[in-house]
């Protein structure tokens, strides 16, 4: 069945495509996004139930799967030591996201020219700036401005509590003469604009049942919807549709919650699934033109597929430290080991976060997004009494660099519950980065015994498992069709009007959680969109 | 959850749970068993089969060990059956800190976090200088290779 077309054809409702249709709002073009989930309804909040903690598990496990829902698409990690994870609905990956919210540094968009590794991007943290401060702005982002380790900026709300966790641990920082400091986070310290503060709870994977974290499905979609964007939810696409002979995209082929497949036609296409699902949905998408998939005569669709691998280390206190009082991953960030250091056996850097510590059954179960439970027996007791409530913590962020072998494919055998091919990883943890998580934990148990820990926890060698939160680089951006997928403002080389918004399109990684530079990023590919209006297709 | 001959299923399972996570008297915590979290583990098994064989296999096997349900026994069931013991055990932590009064014996709310979380006071702005002061001191630590000359 047809519909009547739009101009403008959104695929993915998380947090790229509501950024570009808030940046195309003012076009007045007609604007449609399809989304393969729904809206999470207030009484599906876990957090609002006794159990919540049951629900990591089932349900609202970051892992899609273990939850297994319909909207969901599984996802084949058996060649890889990271698992994807992600959310599938209004709000995307930003419902269960945890609001840390750092930006790139400028050296980030700089590697292959300052250090030798990875490729320059053909934007740069100027160029992003301006879309840094729009987009934290709209989403309402809190943290203490003059931060050393950037260029001059202040967010707009003053910083969420750091507790005592990050309080000990500054301490510790500052007795190094390391840098630290509050961390940025996309989380309500004051309320706002309807929108009420942070209350604390520590839950914010279960999704934010107060509406302080700043999921598009609380910024930007009520916004959008109120002004007209339509929100087409349960509509997964299948494929999107090339003309042969202009090689314009005319839409896409979509199943909608009653079963049908339905063709709808756009002027102008724009993915915004996320680094695993924007390159699955390219390589479903085979045509005459494109044998290897949509966009892909560059080969690099699918391909570069970078993660934040990390670890963490914890350090017993002498005081309860109370670290599940307050969003879960945000209280201080050190950049300290961030730029490449020739002393050093690997170039670029990490970060070294301290997330808070997590609640009794996560612990138990072997902490955030690891399936490895913690001793039974009089050892179990032991750990919970007198180790758990005294804990604190930093996690070792590193930058991942972009290798080829590192990919998304479609798997020949697996598929959702549409019948579409689902993705297959293929990714191992390189050498550069295996040697900074080794330095990073060192580091990490100096700054902890600096702060007072009286001993440091052992840790299993690992990397977390559900650890792929962050999916970047699998069509990536840049000058040389031969060498990218995407031009340096999100159009794609082959197909003059399809864009890709994305964490995909990041040449390299960084070692920061990507959202707001993804969000940044869509903001200043929707600017360009409406600067080029007139020649946008030559 | 299918019967055992030689044991009786529910005292086996009271008691491994008992070993899989003890009391603790001096604070008045009690053992996973005695809290009742057999009741949750079973009702999980009556909806997953993996959970549900596993019981079956671990509860016969422990009843073939001499000696009772020792830590010694659960042990051994552990090295022999390590998959089904792996199931159970994850089983046991789910239903014993899913019990509101359990966090609170550690130190977390027994409330559901939202709506009303916790108090966290802000941290007040002469702290937040003064702990923030030697890092400012030290100066920018960034490089920016285009100063916004890209
Ligand atoms: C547990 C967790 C914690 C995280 N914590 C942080 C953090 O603290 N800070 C940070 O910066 N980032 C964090 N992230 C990452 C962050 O959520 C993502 O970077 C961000 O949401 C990516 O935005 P996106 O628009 O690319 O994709 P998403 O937000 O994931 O949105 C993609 C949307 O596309 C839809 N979609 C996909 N395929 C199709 C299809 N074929 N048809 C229709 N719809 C489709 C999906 O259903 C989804 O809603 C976290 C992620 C997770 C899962
Ligand atoms: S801790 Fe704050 S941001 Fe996180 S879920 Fe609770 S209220 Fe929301």
């Amino acid at each position: 069945m047809k519909l009547e077309p739009v101009d403008v054809l959104i695929i993915g409702a998380g947090a790229s495509g509501a950024a570009i249709a808030w940046s195309l709002l003012e076009t007045r073009m007609r604007i449609l996004c399809l989304e393969q989930g729904d809206h999470l309804l207030d009484k599906d909040f876990p957090s609002r139930r006794e159990d919540y903690e049951l629900a990591r598990y089932a349900e609202f496990s970051c892992d899609p799967n273990v939850r297994g829902l319909p909207q969901d698409y599984p996802i084949n990690a058996e060649d890889s030591c990271i698992t994807p994870v992600n959310w599938n609905g209004v709000g995307g990956s930003t419902i269960n996201f945890l609001g840390h919210w750092p930006r790139m540094r400028p050296s980030d968009f700089r590697t292959r020219s300052l250090d030798g590794v990875g490729e320059d991007w053909p934007v740069d943290y100027h160029d992003l700036a301006r879309f840094y401060d729009m987009n934290d702005r709209n989403t309402g982002v809190s943290g203490l401005g003059g931060n050393p380790a950037y260029p001059d900026y202040t967010p707009p709300h003053p910083p969420i509590p750091m507790g005592k966790l990050g309080q000990t641990l500054a301490r510790g920082f500052n007795e190094k003469g390391w840098h630290w400091w509050p961390s940025d986070v996309a989380i309500l310290s004051e309320n706002d604009d309807g929108r009420q503060k942070c209350v604390n709870a520590g839950t914010c994977d279960l999704g934010c049942a107060a509406g302080a974290k700043g999921g598009t499905n609380f910024t930007y979609w009520p916004m959008l919807e109120n002004a007209g964007v339509e929100l087409r939810t349960k509509a997964r696409v299948r494929e999107i549709l090339v003309d042969e002979a202009s090689g314009f995209a005319t839409g896409v082929l979509y199943h909608a919650a009653d079963g049908q497949v339905y063709e709808q036609k756009a002027e102008l296409v724009i993915v915004a699934c996320n680094g695993v699902g924007t390159p699955r949905l390219l390589l479903n998408s085979k045509s005459k033109l494109f044998p290897e998939g949509l966009a892909n005569r560059s080969g690099k669709v699918g391909k570069n597929l970078m993660f934040h691998p990390l670890t963490g280390v914890a350090g017993v206190f002498d005081e309860p430290m109370k670290g599940h009082e307050g969003p879960m991953a945000c209280s201080i960030l050190s950049q300290e080991f961030y730029e490449s250091d020739p002393d050093r056996e690997f170039v670029r850097g990490y970060g070294l976060h301290s997330g808070r510590s997590t609640t009794p059954m996560t612990y138990a179960l072997g902490g955030y997004g690891i399936d490895n439970p913690i001793p039974w027996g009089a050892e179990h007791r032991e750990i919970m009494d007198n180790v758990y409530p005294y804990l604190a913590g930093l996690t070792v962020v590193t930058e991942d660099l972009p290798e080829e072998h590192n990919c998304v494919t479609l798997d020949p055998d697996l598929t959702d519950s549409d019948g579409i091919p689902a993705p297959k990883i293929t990714y191992r943890l390189g050498e550069n980065t295996q040697a900074m998580l080794k330095h990073g934990e060192a580091r990490a148990q100096e700054v902890l015994l600096a702060a007072g820990a009286r001993r440091i926890l052992p840790k299993g060698d690992k990397v977390w498992w559900r650890a792929g939160w962050h999916q970047m680089g699998t069509c990536r951006m840049g000058n040389d069709p031969g060498a990218s997928v995407v031009n340096g403002w999100g159009r794609s080389h082959d197909v003059k009007n399809l864009f890709i918004v994305d964490g995909s399109i990041f040449v390299t990684a960084g070692a920061v959680n990507p959202t707001s530079t993804i969000q940044a990023l869509a903001l200043f590919i929707g600017d360009r969109i409406k600067t080029n209006i007139a020649t946008l297709f030559d | 959850m299918s019967a055992h001959k030689t044991i009786n299923p529910q005292l086996a399972l009271d008691a491994i749970l008992d070993v899989l996570i003890p009391a603790n008297r001096d604070r008045d915590i009690p053992a996973a068993g005695e809290l009742g979290v057999a009741a949750f583990v079973t009702e999980a098994a009556a909806r997953n089969p993996a959970l549900n064989s596993a019981l079956v296999t671990l509860i016969a096997r422990a009843g073939e060990l001499a000696g009772g349900i020792t830590p010694h026994t659960v042990r051994q069931l552990e090295s022999e059956l390590p998959e089904a013991f792996s199931l159970l055990l994850t089983e046991t932590y789910k239903g014993y800190y899913s019990r509101p009064d359990m966090r609170a014996k550690v130190g977390v709310g027994s409330h559901p976090v939202h709506p009303a979380g916790y108090e966290v006071a802000s941290d007040p702005p002469a702290l937040l200088n003064e702990l923030t002061a030697p890092v400012r001191a030290r100066g920018p630590v960034f490089r920016d290779p285009t100063g916004g000359q890209a």
